[in-house]
């Protein structure tokens, strides 16, 4: 084995670490897509290793895909590190799938990822999960009252300090002493039309967000 | 004053950095025009035609958020280097994308290059 082999073997290698890094962190990428990123990477890395190599006069360098290790370190380094490039693609494919699923759980992952990366993503995913939790009261509520039709449901009662307080009652344990039950059998139906309407009108704000901010994302971080 | 002086400076920077990418998307598009391009000769069209900057490592997620966007669309072509390349092209949505761009360009820049040729002709 010659020293160019060794050198040859040495950098293909680098390569490989290089990449099985950036594909470990692509999670959420889909399959397909994450092998036509890292394959695509894997063809920069090549061109410009053996541009590099051929500018810098390496004799190595210049048979037809022969790779040098400086030609690789600077093709590497040009990329910067996995973590990062796997980043800026992650958002943006886990943003996407979001718009296109409208689901609300890819839409609460995809904001927990943005929110980790700037602070208007961080008051959506507040907001959003303000809006479905509330959703999901509604809903608990209106099944609650099926299986404790005397105690679930919206109750008003008065509270120590003279005023009223209003809650959502699941139905354990007693009724409130005093309190009434607002809307008695009615909490089922708008139970289930308020909660399911404040978690689609949820996912269509954060999506809407989503959707502006994918529309600067074009422009890559600075 | 001196504070104040490096806080412009670095004020300006950011603004220079601003510019520039906001000139980016255009600047891909662009490059496009004549023809389908793989990302490494995108970089270099880039670093030949315009003083635009582009880090390796924004290319490829920026070329695949204009192919989300259905602004470019991309295939594998076989080359004579051993390995396939993934080469862009502009799709209809994207010419017709980047002629606006480019028109809005050229109306701006215009207007802005007479508002700033007092400026130019005092230094």
């Amino acid at each position: 084995m010659t020293m160019s082999d060794d050198m040859s073997g040495d950098a293909q290698q680098r390569i490989e670490t290089y990449l099985s890094k950036l594909r470990q962190r692509l999670r959420g990428v889909s399959d397909r897509d994450a092998r036509e990123i890292v394959e695509e990477l894997r063809s920069h890395i090549m061109d410009k290793a053996a541009a590099s190599g051929k500018s810098s006069g390496e004799a190595a360098g210049e048979a037809h895909g022969d790779l040098t290790s400086a030609g690789v370190d600077a093709a590497l380094a040009g990329l910067g590190s996995p973590e990062e490039l796997a980043s800026q693609y992650i958002t943006d494919d886990l943003l996407a799938q979001a718009e296109v699923s409208r689901s609300p759980v890819r839409t609460l992952k995809s904001l927990f990822r943005w929110s980790s990366l700037s602070v208007a993503g961080f008051f959506v995913l507040l907001g959003s999960i303000g809006g479905y939790f509330f959703g999901a009261v509604f809903v608990l509520v209106a099944v609650a009252k099926l299986l404790h039709p005397r105690t679930a449901g919206l109750w008003v009662f008065p509270n120590g300090s003279g005023d009223f307080e209003m809650s959502f009652r699941l139905g354990f344990g007693s009724a409130p002493a005093g309190g009434r039950d607002v809307l008695g059998w009615w909490i089922v139906p708008i139970g289930w039309l308020v909660g399911c309407g404040l978690v689609m009108l949820t996912t269509y704000i954060a999506l809407w967000f989503v959707r502006q901010y994918r529309k600067s994302l074009v422009l890559p971080p600075a | 004053m001196k504070r104040a002086d490096a806080r412009d400076l670095e004020t300006g920077d950011k603004w220079e950095i601003q510019l520039r990418k906001g000139c980016l998307e255009l600047a891909f598009l662009a490059a496009l025009w004549d023809g389908k391009l793989y990302g490494l000769e995108i970089l270099r069209r880039l670093e030949s035609d315009s003083d635009l900057i582009v880090s390796e490592g924004t290319v490829y997620p920026l070329l695949s958020r204009l192919k989300a966007l259905g602004l470019v669309q991309s295939e594998w072509v076989e080359s004579d280097a051993g390995h396939p390349r993934k080469y862009y092209a502009l799709t209809s949505a994207g010419r017709q994308r980047v002629r606006q761009m480019a028109g809005m360009w050229t109306r701006f820049s215009s207007s802005m290059s007479r508002l700033l040729a007092p400026l130019v002709k005092g230094k």
